[in-house]
């Protein structure tokens, strides 16, 4: 059982790590795989995209990259929390549950 | 056993599960102000920070055959690194070291415990650079708590402005310094210092300068506590005789405080003296005495700060050391077991793999494409292929390439010596026909070696199969 179902709470800075910080360096490492299979310059031909420069394109395709990993993450977090009827019944909810 | 166990298994015992509020896991994060420390310890750490960020801020000004030594050059889609060149398609040897680098981990943390936390890893090294500012500015422990205790003042305003100051400044400067291995160290100084960066570096020298700053100067533990993958899976290197950080219940138990001149045996006391200093030491602002927890991160304050309390009292040292489960429940630590020589055979032998593959390189490549849209045909009575030819330069020089066919008796290029040149870094295509007689195929499909080799340099040399296809026999 997760250790979650016990106290209801996963503290914020996990939360904020698990959605960006993990992420994070999963798009760098798409980043760099696609990256050296295609050459940004290669894909100017079929992408109708402003003109930039390598690194902008590197820049924009990690960015991008990071976003996709990061919603799914953002709604994996979400999901992870039991739906509020659930919730309400148990006490469970994302924030601390009163002590009383 | 550590905590994040030990408050699984407090909590499923309970009968009413209510929010352990109290666990450090699940408490509310205080600032934690780290003592400052000196002894062994603290000069090995000051001495790895030194080095490391030393060899971080210093690389990028070293010069090799009159370009940076280390660049990794994505503009040009090219990685330097001293003699050596890595082009987009060498991307497996990248792979590689990255494999090595893990499985490097994997081994030091079996043998030495938490070792890359509590010495190398770039959070340690920062945070520790951040908390010498800090103390420089706002001063010890106790000063530091006192002024966040203080309403502002203008002295207070006066003490955080220049310590937040100081820490942007050199965050940026690392920022700055993170992209000096992407573009050229030098040609970035000299656009910098005419405010004509670009709007990507410009762009990166912020995120990196910014993610410096909020790391070490705010996060800061709960980064190792919360963010960091290898705090989390490190327990499952650790056995009974990985090196690890233990205060000695045996000896130090019961604890309190006493007169320096009482025998604590007569008083029934352990040679701990309770004074908290290993707590007030430690960076991630656990209690050492509680047992091995997954948020000590291995930086040894607490051995040093507890060996200067134990020399005062004229008690031996060691009370908090660098020690094993094995150890401390009376055993001998062995150092050969199974986990370390698996380890290590895995490591010694990718690193001899890495080494050959890399003596092995050859700067061009080769890759054959058979023609897709005509399986074969025949021509002057004989069975003709067509292929396009994908010649890749790796060298730092234009080189001019051989071409030659084999594999099957007779095969000959329809048109011979084609010109193959290509400049250094470039991808040639060169579409080709290949003839063999009907008589020397001995299938509808035979392999047929195609290599090429540089005019100037013949160890410049590199092969690829492709299948011949003729008529079903």
């Amino acid at each position: 059982m997760p250790l979650w179902d016990k106290t209801g709470w996963i503290p914020a800075p996990q939360r904020v790590a698990a959605v960006l910080w993990i992420t994070f360096l999963m798009a760098g490492i798409a980043t760099g795989a696609f990256f050296s299979a295609i050459d940004p310059q290669e894909l100017k031909y079929c992408v109708s995209f402003p003109e930039v420069s390598r690194l902008g394109a590197y820049t924009i395709g990690f960015l991008l990259f990071w976003l996709l990993s990061a919603s799914s993450a953002l709604i994996a977090v979400f999901f992870v929390y039991p739906a509020p009827p659930a919730a309400a019944a148990s006490g469970l909810s994302d924030q601390p549950a009163d002590p009383r | 056993m550590n905590r994040y166990d030990s408050s699984l298994q407090s909590s499923t015992s309970s009968a009413t599960p209510t929010p352990s509020t109290e666990d450090a896991l699940y408490e509310k994060s205080h600032k934690i102000y780290p003592r400052e420390v000196h002894g062994l310890f603290a000069t090995a750490r000051v001495a790895a920070a030194t080095i490391l960020l030393g060899i971080f801020y210093l690389l990028p000004w070293v010069q090799w055959d009159g370009r940076q030594a280390v660049l990794f050059d994505l503009p040009a889609r090219k990685f330097y690194l001293f003699g050596l060149t890595l082009w987009p398609q060498d991307f497996l040897y990248l792979t590689f070291l990255l494999m090595l680098a893990a499985y490097a981990l994997f081994f030091f943390t079996a043998l030495a415990g938490r070792l890359w936390c509590g010495y190398a890893c770039p959070q340690t090294v920062w945070t520790e650079s951040f908390l010498w500012i800090e103390r420089k500015i706002e001063g010890t422990r106790q000063q530091q708590m006192k002024l966040d205790r203080a309403p502002m003042s203008l002295r207070k305003f006066r003490l955080k402005a220049t310590k937040h100051a100081i820490w942007i400044a050199f965050s940026l400067f690392t920022g700055f310094m993170f992209v000096s291995y992407f573009t050229p160290a030098r040609e970035l100084a000299v656009r910098l210092a005419g405010f004509a960066l670009g709007p990507w570096e410009t762009f990166w020298l912020f995120f990196y300068g910014f993610a410096t700053y909020g790391n070490a100067g705010f996060m800061r533990e709960q980064v190792c506590k919360y963010m960091c993958p290898y705090a989390r899976f490190q327990s499952a290197m650790f056995d009974n005789d990985t090196l690890v950080i233990s205060y000695d219940t045996k000896r130090g138990d019961p604890r309190g405080s006493r007169r320096s001149n009482v025998d604590p045996k007569q008083q029934g006391l352990g040679d701990c003296i309770n004074c908290t200093m290993c707590v007030q030491v430690c960076p991630t602002g656990i209690d050492i005495r509680d047992g091995l927890q997954y948020d000590c991160i291995g930086c040894a304050a607490c051995i040093d700060v507890c060996d200067d309390v134990m020399d005062k009292m004229n008690y031996p040292r060691g009370l908090i050391r660098y020690t094993t489960q094995h150890e401390l429940e009376g055993g001998k630590t062995q150092v050969f077991r199974p986990r370390i020589l698996v380890y290590g055979a895995i490591l010694i032998a990718l690193c001899g793999l890495f080494a050959w593959r890399l003596s092995q390189r050859v700067a061009v490549g080769l890759d054959v494409l058979h023609d897709r849209n005509q399986l074969y045909r025949e021509a002057a009575g004989k069975i003709e292929n067509v292929y396009l030819l994908k010649v890749i330069n790796k060298d730092d020089a234009t080189h001019r390439y051989t071409l030659a066919v084999g594999g099957i008796d007779g095969i000959a290029l329809a048109e011979p010596n084609p010109v193959i040149e290509a400049a250094s870094g470039a991808v040639v295509s060169v579409p080709i026909a290949v003839r063999a007689a009907e008589s020397a195929l001995p299938s509808s499909s035979t392999p047929v070696q195609f290599s090429i080799t540089a005019e100037d340099d013949p160890t410049l040399t590199v092969s690829t199969e492709a299948k011949f296809l003729g008529p079903a026999k």
